[in-house]
C-alpha cells in the first residue's frame, strides 16, 4: 500500500488530510463518529487572546453550492483554551495543530509565546486572514506585515509555523513569499472569499455582519488556481483549502502543488468526509501508480 | 461543561412514505433501526439530499413519531415538514424508495417531567411537530431510548396555534394520545380566534409548560409562563448548519453567572429552560 505520510517543513504528518479550523469545533463534538487516529490532524477553531461573543446571527447563509459565514471568531479565549480545550486535544491520536489570531501584531507574539510553551501541539496555524472581525485583522493583506508577523512568532514559539492567508487580495504569491521568507514551515490557503447575500424583498442583507467569508465547492476552482501559482512559485510546503468534499477534490490540490489539505466546509453536511477522504486515498493513489505522495504532488502538466 | 461525545448516526436511508398531511405540509418516513432505538422526543436529525451540492446543507427535522413494526420495535422515523425553501421543497418530491442522508439523534430532548401532573404543551404553527412522541411519553403510552415507560401518567393539554386551519396537521395523532387539544387559528377558520398564547391564557394553568414555535411566540409564552410563576421549557428552532456543534451558526443567547453568552442551541439545546434564555441581549 501506498506510503501516504508527508513533511511540511518541522511538520511530519501521517497522512496529508487535516479538518480545518472552524470547521471541526473543538474536535470533542465529534467524537462519537469521528476516529481520530485515521485523520492526518486536526486544527480546533480559531483562539483570540481574550473571549469574544462573535457576531450576531444570522452568522451563516447557504448560497449556491456553497455558504457564507460571519461567525466573528466566537471563542472563549486563549487561557480558557489552554486550560479547558487542549488537554483533551492533546490526548487525541492525531496531529494537533491550534489556531490562533490576534488582533495585533504583539498580540500575535504574545499568544505565539504563551501556546508555544504548551505541550501537545505539532504545529500552530496563524490566522492571518479572517473576514468576519471588524477592526480587521486581514494581516495577509500585506506582504511586509505578514512578514513582521511570522519572523516575530518563529523567534518566540518553537513550534512549525503555518500562515494561513486570506483570497482575498490581488496577488497572493508575494504573501506567500513574504510567509516563506520569514520562516514559517509551510502557507495554508484559502481562507474564505468575502461576499453578500442579501434579501431583496427586505432590501437587507441576510447575515448579521452584512458581509461574510463564501466556502464550499463554490470555491474549488479558485482556492485550486491559487494553490498551484503559489506552489509553483514559493518554495515552502502549500496546505490547500477551499471545497474540497470528494477524493477528487483531494487528488486535484494535490496534484496542483498541495502537500497536504484542509476539509473545512464538508464536516458540517458529512461530518466523517476527514476519514472517509484518507481512507479514499490509497486507491486513487494506486490509479496513478503511485507508492508515495510525493509521487504526486505537484505532477501537473501544464 | 458536560461531555459533548454523544455518539449519532450518519446514514443513508431509504424514504418509505413522503404524503401531505395538510397545506403545504408532508409527512416523510424512512427506515433507520438504530436511530429510532435511541432517539427521544425533542431530539432531531439532519436531513441531506445525497445527490449534488445544492443544496449544499443538511437541514433539521424534529422526532415527529418513532415507527414500530409488528413486534414492537423501532425500525423507522417519521417527521412532518412545511414547504418553506430549497430543501423543503426538494423533500416534497421525494418518492418511495429514493435515499436520504441522515445523522442524528442529535441535541437533548425535552424534560422527562416524571413529577409533573399536568403539562401544558403550546405549539405555533410548524413547531407542533416535536409534541406527539413527548405527548406519547408524558401519557406512559411509549417510551422512548433507554428511557421506561412512564408509570404515572400526565395529564396532557396541548394548545396548538395556526395561521390557518388548512394548516392543521396532526390534530388526530394528537387526540389519539389522550391530551386535550385546544386549537386556534389567527384567521379565526378554527377554534379560538386569535393566537395561541391568548387561547393559553383562557384556560387552566399546567403546573409546567412547553413551547416550540416562531420567535415572538416563544416570547409570548416565556412572558406568560413568568407572570403566572410556571416553569417553561422551550424548544428553539435556530437556523443551523451542521447540527453537532462544529459551525458556531446557531447560537442564541444564554445567561451566565457574569452576564450572558452564546451557546449553541444544536448542542446545549435544542430545549432551553425559558429563565436561562436572555433574548433582550
Ligand atoms: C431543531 C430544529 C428542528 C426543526 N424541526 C422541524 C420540523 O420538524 N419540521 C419543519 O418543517 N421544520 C423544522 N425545522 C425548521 C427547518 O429546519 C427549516 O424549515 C428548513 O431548514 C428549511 O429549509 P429549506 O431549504 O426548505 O429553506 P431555505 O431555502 O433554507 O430557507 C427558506 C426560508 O426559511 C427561512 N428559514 C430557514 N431555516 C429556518 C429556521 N430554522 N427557522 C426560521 N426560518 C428559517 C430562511 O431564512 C428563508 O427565509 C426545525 C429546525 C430546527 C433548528
Ligand atoms: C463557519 C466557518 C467558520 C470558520 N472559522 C474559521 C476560523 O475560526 N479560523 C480559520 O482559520 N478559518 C475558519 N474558516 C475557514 C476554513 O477553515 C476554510 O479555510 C474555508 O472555509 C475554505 O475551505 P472549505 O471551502 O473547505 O470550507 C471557517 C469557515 C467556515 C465555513
Ligand atoms: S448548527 Fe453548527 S454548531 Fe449548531
Amino acid at each position: 500500500m501506498a506510503e501516504l505520510g508527508v513533511t511540511l517543513g518541522r511538520l511530519r504528518l501521517r497522512n496529508p488530510v487535516l479538518a480545518a479550523s472552524g470547521t471541526f469545533g473543538y474536535a470533542r463534538e465529534l467524537a462519537g463518529v469521528v476516529d481520530f487516529s485515521l485523520v492526518g490532524g486536526v486544527i480546533p477553531k480559531t483562539v483570540t487572546c481574550q473571549p469574544r461573543l462573535g457576531n450576531k446571527p444570522p452568522r451563516t447563509v447557504e448560497t449556491a453550492s456553497g455558504m457564507l459565514n460571519a461567525i466573528g471568531l466566537d471563542n472563549d479565549g486563549l487561557e480558557h483554551f489552554i486550560a479547558h480545550h487542549l488537554p483533551y486535544l492533546r490526548g487525541l491520536p492525531t496531529a494537533i495543530i491550534a489556531n490562533i489570531a490576534g488582533k495585533s501584531e504583539a498580540e500575535f507574539f504574545e499568544m505565539g509565546e504563551r501556546i508555544g510553551r504548551e505541550a501537545g501541539l505539532a504545529a500552530l496555524e496563524l490566522n492571518l486572514s479572517c473576514p468576519n472581525v471588524s477592526g480587521g485583522v486581514d494581516f495577509a493583506i500585506d506582504p511586509a506585515v505578514t512578514r513582521r508577523v511570522v519572523e516575530g512568532v518563529r523567534k518566540v514559539c518553537p513550534l512549525p509555523l503555518i500562515a494561513k492567508l486570506t483570497p482575498n487580495v490581488t496577488s497572493i504569491v508575494p504573501i506567500a513569499q513574504a510567509a516563506a521568507d520569514a520562516g514559517a514551515d509551510a502557507v495554508s490557503l484559502v481562507n474564505t472569499f468575502i461576499g453578500l447575500a442579501i434579501d431583496w424583498r427586505k432590501r437587507r442583507p441576510i447575515l448579521g455582519n452584512v458581509t461574510g467569508g463564501l466556502s464550499g465547492p463554490a470555491i474549488k476552482p479558485l482556492a485550486l488556481r491559487m494553490v498551484w501559482q503559489v506552489a509553483r512559485q514559493v518554495r515552502i510546503p502549500v496546505i490547500g483549502i477551499g471545497g474540497i468534499a470528494s477524493i477528487d477534490d483531494v487528488m486535484e490540490f494535490l496534484i496542483a502543488g498541495a502537500t497536504a489539505v484542509q476539509v473545512g466546509t464538508a464536516n458540517f453536511y458529512d461530518p466523517t468526509a476527514c476519514t472517509r477522504l484518507a481512507s479514499e486515498l490509497p486507491a486513487a493513489l494506486a490509479q496513478l501508480g503511485a507508492s508515495h505522495m510525493s509521487d504526486i504532488i505537484g505532477t501537473l502538466d501544464a | 461543561m458536560k461531555d459533548m461525545s454523544a455518539a449519532f448516526i450518519q446514514m443513508r436511508v431509504p424514504v418509505e412514505r413522503n404524503q401531505p398531511v395538510a397545506r403545504n405540509t408532508y409527512l416523510l418516513r424512512f427506515r433507520a433501526a438504530d436511530m429510532a432505538r435511541s432517539i427521544k422526543p425533542g431530539q432531531f436529525f439532519m436531513v441531506r439530499l445525497p445527490q449534488g451540492s445544492d443544496p449544499l446543507l443538511g437541514r433539521p427535522f424534529a422526532l415527529y413519531d418513532t415507527v414500530l413494526d409488528e413486534t414492537g420495535t423501532p425500525v423507522g422515523i417519521d417527521f412532518v415538514y412545511l414547504v418553506v425553501g430549497k430543501m423543503t421543497s426538494r423533500l416534497s418530491q421525494l418518492r418511495p424508495g429514493d435515499e436520504l442522508e441522515v445523522w442524528g439523534p442529535l441535541g437533548n430532548g425535552f424534560p422527562d417531567l416524571a413529577d409533573v401532573e399536568h403539562v401544558g404543551l403550546v405549539a405555533g404553527g410548524i413547531g407542533q411537530t416535536p409534541f406527539l412522541a413527548y405527548a406519547r411519553s408524558l401519557r406512559g403510552q411509549r417510551g422512548y431510548g433507554d428511557a421506561a415507560l412512564r408509570k404515572q401518567p400526565a395529564r396532557v393539554s396541548i394548545y396548538y396555534g395556526v395561521r390557518s386551519a388548512d394548516l392543521l396537521a396532526g390534530v388526530a395523532d394528537f387526540q389519539a394520545t389522550g391530551a386535550a387539544v385546544h386549537i386556534a387559528a389567527e384567521d379565526g377558520s378554527a377554534g379560538f380566534h386569535g393566537r395561541v398564547t391568548g387561547l393559553l391564557a383562557d384556560h387552566e394553568r399546567p403546573q409546567h409548560l412547553v413551547g416550540c414555535g416562531p420567535e415572538p411566540m416563544l416570547h409570548a409564552l416565556a412572558d406568560l409562563a413568568r407572570a403566572w410563576k410556571v416553569p417553561c421549557h422551550l424548544s428553539l428552532e435556530t437556523p443551523m448548519a451542521c447540527g453537532v456543534g462544529i459551525c458556531f451558526t446557531c447560537v442564541t443567547p444564554v445567561r451566565t453567572a457574569d452576564g450572558w453568552d452564546y451557546r449553541r442551541v444544536c448542542i446545549d439545546g435544542p430545549v432551553f429552560d425559558a429563565a436561562c434564555l436572555a433574548w433582550t441581549e
